[in-house]
């Protein structure tokens, strides 16, 4: 697997011949200054009208106001961006046009902009991986002109997160030409005409997909946006603490701001405390910094159109790719959902203790055909815990849970874990560290659990899903040349436990031939004992070399 | 490729990376969020979705990367963008543990 340096740049030459039916490009636009979405600790009082006062200001050395009330900007008028887009673009204005703005103003403009030149929720469906830091999706977009020209070199959903008029599609080819003056010849451009295909070709199939004017938007713009004051149950997961339960409370302080309160508890009993401040952008994108028992953590939700649920990913803010999906529910009076039960899965014939987390709890308890509810050890409006059993005979297959008329967690009765897959199928780390300005890019895994289903076969369509199960964990190598290369020993080792995984340490490795990394190709392998004799499910790891840009989107 | 026979490890990967299969099985792996699919190499895999291709260690032809701006995405680009990103460290192989990343300013 090793090669020199000279090598490498044979191989270039030589695999464009092997890629030019596929579009590539760059795009970087991860400028060095910023701050705003994950500085949020300090506020302005932003208003619409300060938001074009601003742009006055601070934009028009180069930008033009062009006397439509309706685009009273050059070229800023012409685009609609997330958040994080618009971050990024301020973000790029400052490290490379000069921009001077102050950090409130910056918090100021990317407030008034997504608000007014924002993305609905619909536009942001399926594309919202890349807002929420997800570093190991597997992106699958439909758009050939995003996946095979723009998502070559960074994520397609960088592109897709975007509405821009006809003619500002067409200056973001020609920025790319600008800003990374080898861009044709890194496509591939010898042996095809990237540029003249990129422009008159991709440019207009982008400006067709992801167009300024959209009825998404005008419905978005014109309709009541909730306020999301109160407070709310909340349910997630996080890497080597797990499945928690927990109640926040959202303190309105003016502009769509909320101080943060939240308590609650690990599943294995351990408390759970914190505070922090949150920012709603466009009506319900929700950007929070919190402190969770001392560590410093992310939140990136999105409210529904009522502002009765917030679900998005709960993350580390040192260390992104740790973290884990929460959904939470408003707890208002008249408003009683359940958010899920823990575990999930319930054996036929076996008794066990199950939590059910909710808002507003009350009434009778139902657990589905075939379950008995043999007690209630605790109980109140936000949580309950029974002890449950499964009868012999109890029917294979997901039943909804009521607590009076709240529904919205399903029970799985199963016969036998049949099968285990690890999530993220495809993961990647990244070596760090070792006296190095760079973390390690770690990778937290989880297990979910599989009954076979009425064929009897798991691995088919049918197989019934459980969902995560504990598992005990370990790693392989990937394949014959990880094997030999002995990537096992070198990129990196995984907690038996927690699943989480760590990559080797940064720098040239003098044990390894040619003194290469510490990168590797391994299986990260779950096993799981149900009872039944181990089952387990592995997947696949790359343990690639740093990336030196940590973009707002990636 | 017909009237050449490879010879060595080197040629048969190369046999392989004309092999219009391992470049579909490329694409796949590629579509990890954030990894270049740039495949001539990839930043993090070769096109056969691995790393045998790679330059290794990065370090030794890090800036024969960042001075072309070959993968602009990942290795700061010192021919336009970051022009001073490296300039406090002359060999990259030796000095690497200097190199930084470029941030949001809020978030380093």
């Amino acid at each position: 697997m090793l090669n020199g340096p000279n090598e490498m740049k044979t191989m270039r030459v030589i695999s464009l011949k092997t890629t030019k039916s596929r579009w590539n490009t760059g795009l970087s636009l991860s400028g060095g200054a910023a701050l705003a979405l994950s500085g949020l600790m300090v506020w302005s009082t932003p208003a619409a009208a300060d938001g074009q006062q601003l742009i006055r200001e601070r934009c028009l050395d180069c930008h033009t106001e062009t006397g439509d009330a309706a685009a009273p900007f050059s070229r800023i008028s012409q685009l609609r961006k997330t958040p994080e887009g618009w971050e990024m673009t301020l973000n790029r204005m400052q490290a490379l046009r000069g921009l001077k703005i102050s950090a409130e103003e910056k918090r100021e403009l990317i407030k008034y902009l997504a608000d007014t030149q924002g993305l609905a929720p619909a536009e942001t469906r399926g594309l919202r991986y890349v807002l929420e830091q997800d570093r190991n999706h597997v992106e699958n977009l439909e758009n050939e002109a995003v996946a095979g020209t723009c998502a070559g070199c960074h994520s397609g959903a960088r592109v897709a997160l975007q509405r821009r008029s006809a003619e500002e599609w067409k200056k973001l080819v020609h920025f790319h030409m600008g800003q990374f003056p080898t861009i044709e010849l890194i496509a591939g451009a010898r042996d095809h005409a990237w540029f003249d295909r990129t422009l008159n070709e991709v440019a207009p199939a982008l400006s067709s997909a992801y167009p300024l004017s959209t009825p998404e938007w005008s419905q978005w713009q014109a309709a009541p946006k909730a306020s999301l004051e109160g407070s709310w149950r909340l349910v997630g997961w996080l890497p080597e603490k797990g499945e928690f339960d927990a109640t926040l409370s959202a303190q309105p302080q003016g502009d769509d701001r909320y101080q943060l309160k939240i308590t609650g508890q690990y599943a294995d009993g351990s408390a759970l405390e914190g505070n922090g401040l949150a920012q709603v952008y466009t009506g319900y994108e929700w950007r929070a910094n919190l402190t969770l028992d001392g560590v410093p953590m992310r939140q990136v939700l999105a409210a529904d159109e009522n502002g009765e649920t917030l679900q998005g990913r709960m993350f580390l803010r040192d260390a992104k790719e740790l973290g884990g999906e929460i959904r939470a529910v408003k707890a208002k009076k008249g408003l009683s959902r359940l958010l899920s039960v823990s575990p999930g899965y319930l054996k036929r014939g076996q008794t066990q203790t199950l939590t059910l987390h909710g808002a507003q709890l009350s009434g009778e308890i139902d657990l589905g055909e075939g379950i008995t509810l043999v007690k209630v050890l605790a109980r109140d409006a936000d949580r309950i815990e029974v002890v449950a059993k499964a009868s012999e005979s109890a029917g294979i297959g997901s039943r909804a849970l009521r607590v009076g008329g709240a529904q919205g967690a399903d029970l799985v009765v199963y016969d036998k874990l049949a099968r285990v897959d690890v999530t993220p199928g495809q993961s990647i780390a990244r070596v760090g560290g070792n006296g190095g300005q760079l973390a390690k890019q770690k990778v937290a895994f989880r297990a979910v659990g599989y009954a076979a289903g009425k064929d009897g076969t798991p691995g088919t369509e049918d197989d019934l899903r459980l969902g995560y199960v504990p598992a005990q964990w370990s790693l392989k190598a990937f394949d014959e040349v990880a094997q030999a290369d002995n990537d096992l020993k070198y990129a990196g080792t995984i907690d038996a436990e927690t699943g989480l995984f760590i990559p080797g340490d940064a720098g040239p490795n003098p044990e390894r031939r040619m003194s290469t990394n510490n990168v590797g190709q391994l299986a990260v392998v779950a096993t799981v004992d149900d009872g039944d004799g181990p089952v387990s499910g592995e997947n696949h790891l790359l343990v690639a070399v740093q990336t030196f840009m940590f973009p707002v989107i990636q | 490729m017909k009237h050449l026979k490879s010879i060595n490890k080197k040629a048969k990967m190369l046999d392989q990376a004309a092999d219009p299969a391992a470049v579909d099985e490329v694409v796949a792996m590629q579509t990890v969020v954030g990894c270049t699919g740039v495949t001539d190499p990839g930043w993090e895999v070769d096109p056969f979705g691995g790393l045998g291709s790679l330059c290794q260690p990065m370090e030794a032809d890090l800036y024969g990367c960042a001075d072309a701006c070959w993968w602009p995405a990942q290795v700061p680009d010192t021919m336009n963008t970051h022009p001073d990103w490296s300039s406090s460290v002359s060999k990259a192989d030796q000095d690497w543990r200097k190199l930084d990343g470029v941030y949001p300013v809020d978030e380093k």
